[in-house]
This record gives C-alpha cells, sequence and structure tokens, in this order.
C-alpha cells in the first residue's frame, strides 16, 4: 500500500443557493480503515459522499482518491471504487441475479463475483425473484452486493443499515467489519447512529451542518470522553472560594462544584482541605461522559433517530 | 463500448416496450390500408399510392412517437430508483452509455422498420397490387432509419434532462409539427423531423439525386453529432439530480 491515503480531500465545500451544504471539509481515510462519517440527518453526509464519486463536483476544494486528482482520474478510480449512495439502485423489472448481470457487464467483472456477492450478503435463495417484489432490506442487500461486485479497494457505503430489521443490521455490521481483513478493502460509510458507528468504525469524522467538527480514530473520541469529579457540599459557596483560594478551578453548578479530569491524589487532597475548613463533604462522584455526550457537544443538537 | 451495450441489452430484456414496438406499425398501417382502400378511385399508382397511405400515419406520426417513446423508456429505467447513481458511479464513460442508448434505441426501432416494410409488403399482396414490390421502399426506409437516429440523439437528450416519461414525447409531437412546417417551407434539411420526411419519401416519392442524398446522410450525421454532445457535455459537467 502506498503511504498516501484513500481518500484525502481539502477545503471540500458544495454551495446550494448562497448557503454552503459543505463547508470546508478535509476528509482523510487511511488504508484498512473503517471510516465513519457520522452527523444529523441534513448535516451534508450524502453531498460530501457524492462528491468523492464525481456525482455532483464541488464549488471549492480538491479530492484526492487512491493519490490522484479524481477531476483528472476520475474513470480509473471508479474503476477502483464500489458504491451505494442514498438507496439502493436496481432495475426492478430484472431479477436480483439479472442486476447483478447488468453491473458485472459494466464493471467487466469476472462472473463468479456475482455468485460470491450474493452469497456474501446472503440473497442466493432470491435472486430469481424480481427486484420489485424484494423487501427493502432485500433491496439493500442487493444494492451492497452490486457494491462489492468486483471486490473493489474502496468501498463507500451511504447509510447502509437503512432499511433493515436488527437481525440484518447485525449480519450487515459484520459483513463490513470482515472487509477490510478479508478482501483488503477500505471502508467508508456514513450514518446518522452513533451506536452504528461505534460498533463498526475504527476512524470517524463528525460533520454537522456541513462542518467537520472532529476527525480520529475511534480510541481517541473515546479518550476524550474524560471523567468529571463532583463535590457535593453543604456550603458550596465558601467550599468555592476556598478551593479557589488554593489554586483550584471548581465550576459552581448548584451545590455542586465540578472538576474535569483529577487524578486520584487530587480527589483526596480537596477532600482533606474541606473537612479541614469544616465543610461537609455530602458526596464525592465520578461522572464519565458518554460518547453520546461528546456527540451532542459537538454537533449541539439532539441525535436524530 | 461493447460492455455498455451489452449491459443496456441486458436492461431492456424481459422489459414491455416490445410490444409497444410492434403495436404502433400495425396501427399506422391498417389506418393506411383503411385509408387506400376507400380511395382507391383517386390513388392509382399501386404499390406507390399505397406507401403515401401507410408511410403518411407512419413516417409523419408514429415513428416520431415511438421513437420518443423508446428513449424515454431508456433513460425511464435509469431514472427509475436513483440508478443514475449507480450507472454514472461505474467506470464506464458517459460518452459510451450515451452511445450505448443511441445503439439500443436504434436496434429497436431497425426492428420495428423491418416490421412495418414486411408488413406493408404482405398488405400490397393483398390488395393484389400489380407488378413486384418496389425495391426503393427498402432503400426508404433504411433513409427513415437513418434520420430516425437524428430524431433519436435529440429525444434522448431530452429525455435523460427530463424525469417525465410524457413531457419529451410531447415535445417530440410539436417537434413533428414544427418539422412538417419547415419541410413545406423547403428547408427541411435543416431539422431532423423533416429529414424523416425526406428519407421515407412520405410527401414526395421522386427520389433523391445523389447531391440530395449526400446532404441528407451529412445533415443526420451532423445532428446525431450535435446532439450527443450537447447530451455528453451535460452530463458531465453538472450534477446528478437523483430523488
Amino acid at each position: 500500500m502506498s503511504a498516501s491515503p484513500i481518500v484525502e480531500t481539502r477545503g471540500l465545500t458544495k454551495t446550494y443557493g448562497g448557503s454552503n451544504r459543505v463547508n470546508q471539509v478535509g476528509l482523510t481515510v487511511e488504508a484498512g480503515q473503517i471510516y465513519g462519517f457520522l452527523g444529523p440527518n441534513g448535516a451534508g453526509k450524502t453531498t460530501t459522499l457524492k462528491m468523492l464519486l464525481g456525482l455532483i463536483k464541488p464549488t471549492a476544494g480538491s479530492i484526492k482518491v487512491f493519490g490522484k486528482d479524481l477531476a483528472k482520474h476520475r474513470p480509473d478510480i471508479l474503476n477502483r471504487t464500489g458504491s451505494l449512495i442514498e438507496s439502493p439502485s436496481y432495475y426492478g423489472h430484472l431479477t436480483g441475479l439479472e442486476n447483478m448481470r447488468v453491473m458485472q457487464r459494466m464493471r467487466n467483472a469476472p462472473a463468479r463475483n456475482i455468485d460470491k456477492a450474493l452469497q456474501i450478503v446472503r440473497l442466493e435463495n432470491q435472486k430469481h425473484k424480481k427486484a420489485d417484489q424484494y423487501s427493502l432490506g432485500m433491496k439493500q442487500r442487493l444494492g451492497i452486493a452490486m457494491s462489492l461486485l468486483a471486490f473493489p479497494e474502496l468501498l463507500i457505503l451511504d447509510e447502509p443499515t437503512n432499511g433493515l430489521d436488527p437481525a440484518g443490521i447485525g449480519e450487515i455490521r459484520e459483513l463490513i467489519k470482515s472487509l477490510p481483513d478479508q478482501y483488503g478493502i477500505t471502508v467508508l460509510l456514513s450514518s446518522h447512529l452513533l451506536s452504528e458507528i461505534e460498533q463498526i468504525a475504527t476512524s470517524v469524522g463528525i460533520i454537522s451542518d456541513g462542518r467537520l467538527l472532529y476527525q480520529g480514530t475511534m480510541r481517541s473520541l473515546r479518550a476524550s470522553a474524560k471523567a468529571s469529579i463532583r463535590f457535593q457540599t453543604a456550603d458550596p459557596a465558601r467550599a468555592e472560594a476556598v478551593l479557589l483560594e488554593r489554586g483550584y478551578l471548581p465550576v459552581a453548578q448548584g451545590n455542586r462544584l465540578t472538576f474535569d479530569y483529577l487524578r486520584d491524589e487530587e480527589v483526596s487532597r480537596i477532600n482533606r482541605i474541606l473537612v479541614e475548613q469544616d465543610i461537609p463533604v455530602i458526596r464525592i462522584e465520578e461522572r464519565k461522559k458518554s460518547l453520546e455526550d461528546i456527540f451532542l457537544d459537538l454537533t449541539g443538537k439532539e441525535r436524530s433517530l | 463500448m461493447i460492455r455498455s451495450i451489452r449491459a443496456e441489452w441486458l436492461k431492456i430484456r424481459r422489459s414491455r416496450i416490445v410490444p409497444v414496438l410492434a403495436v404502433l406499425p400495425v396501427v399506422s398501417l391498417l389506418v393506411g390500408c383503411i385509408n387506400f382502400y376507400f380511395n382507391r378511385t383517386v390513388l392509382q399508382n399501386g404499390w406507390y399510392s399505397l406507401w403515401t397511405q401507410v408511410s403518411l400515419f407512419y413516417g409523419e406520426f408514429f415513428l416520431p412517437v415511438l421513437i420518443a417513446i423508446c428513449c424515454a423508456f431508456v433513460c425511464r429505467l435509469e431514472h427509475n430508483n436513483r440508478n443514475w447513481n449507480m450507472v454514472l458511479t461505474s467506470p464506464l464513460s458517459v460518452t459510451s452509455l450515451f452511445a450505448a442508448k443511441l445503439f439500443i434505441v436504434g436496434a429497436l426501432i431497425l426492428a420495428a422498420q423491418t416490421f412495418f416494410v414486411l408488413m406493408y409488403g404482405a398488405s400490397g399482396r393483398l390488395f393484389a397490387l400489380p407488378g413486384g414490390f418496389p425495391m426503393e421502399i427498402v432503400a426508404w426506409s433504411l433513409r427513415g432509419w437513418f434520420a430516425s437516429l437524428s430524431i433519436a440523439s435529440l429525444q434522448l437528450g431530452l429525455s435523460i434532462r427530463i424525469r417525465s416519461f410524457a413531457a419529451p414525447i410531447g415535445i417530440g409531437l410539436c417537434a413533428v409539427f414544427l418539422g412538417l412546417g419547415m419541410y413545406v417551407l423547403k428547408i427541411g434539411m435543416l431539422f431532423p423531423h423533416s429529414l424523416l420526411t425526406i428519407g421515407m419519401g412520405v410527401l414526395s416519392q421522386k427520389g433523391l439525386t445523389p447531391a440530395e442524398n449526400g446532404a441528407f446522410l451529412f445533415m443526420n450525421g451532423l445532428f446525431v453529432l450535435l446532439f450527443a454532445v450537447w447530451s455528453i457535455r451535460r452530463m458531465k459537467n453538472e450534477d446528478v439530480v437523483s430523488s
């Protein structure tokens, strides 16, 4: 694998009627990652993914895929990329198998890939049924099978678990997780569900109102979920004054004083100070920020379901 | 390119376009034959008179509509289910996509045209017209098919652009009348639909001089290319709207 990222955008912007739907987005997806593109509905996820595929043209910014400029090397890039954008595409009057054949001809993929891809999404028993008669979940599976058909180096999936039942979601999740190791596929997927991304992704980009607010590995996002320590005392005003005097920076909330992350020694030291000053300490509690809190802090929005 | 055609071919299989392809020529032939039957006292020119009657309805009205329907049909496949997303993210070029669609429409129209000429021959025999089947008719039909390609190139462009199935067909109908007007004004070479009238020998059975034939072929080639470039450039440069 080359050192350059699989996907790299700089200052990617799309303006519709004066407002920036996507604003200065700098995505970096490295080889072998499962990159979760997370954001509330209407945040600009699909618009960004469509720009990566050249379906819509950016107003400003650059896109490189496999280290190559998208505008100049689009056919080559598309040849190495599979995608499922918005809802699954299919020809309703054709069977699942025939839909796969159309895709196989367009992609010039070997015929044996059809069975393999259908098997992976567990559609081999329904392949002679017309796509129109498929359930939403089956259409989604067909869409995934079609995007996988050529076993591309990069797979772009827009809300891949939409319309699937819980069992199907679990299945597709395991499937996506296995792709980098089994087939060397780098996956870029979007979702508006934090839980979804949390369970699949190794890296995450959080977008809201067209801006990329966070980008990094899942691990470092979790690490930023630091615990805070809260002291509840009988005399919060005096406690605050005393602690400020000694160089601590508590945040007063009602009768509680909250500290960002504190080491254990610091906790006992503060406790001793308060007790020595005859301020009754009622409660010392640790509050861990959940990923959801971080997500909400970042996006400033209620999570949409 | 071959890949695109093979993919397009698969897409239209088991679709409902074939009955339409058969019915429209039959209807126009029937209307033409009935007209011929009731006006036989005036129409004294045997095979040629029959041709004026059947090709009038077919070439002036049903064939352009049939072309428009075929074009709208091959584009509707892509407008449905956001299939443009899938087609335009395949590694095949927009040019080969357009060419493949034009090829498919061309093949369908050629089939309809052949069917029409065969039926014309059969009905001529049925009326027991004097003399053999005039071979010029085959040449006229082929010329008509060639003019069909420029109309198809235009209609494909419209149908790619317009999501609605019927609107481009409506526009095509307006173009028919415009084409008739331009034919009457003797500037028919400048419009695809009038080229069809000229090519099929619908209103005049004089035949074309070699120079006219050359101009006819050249103008058709030019129109096919012009409309193709227009559509391909548009598909390359504009955002794909799919919802």
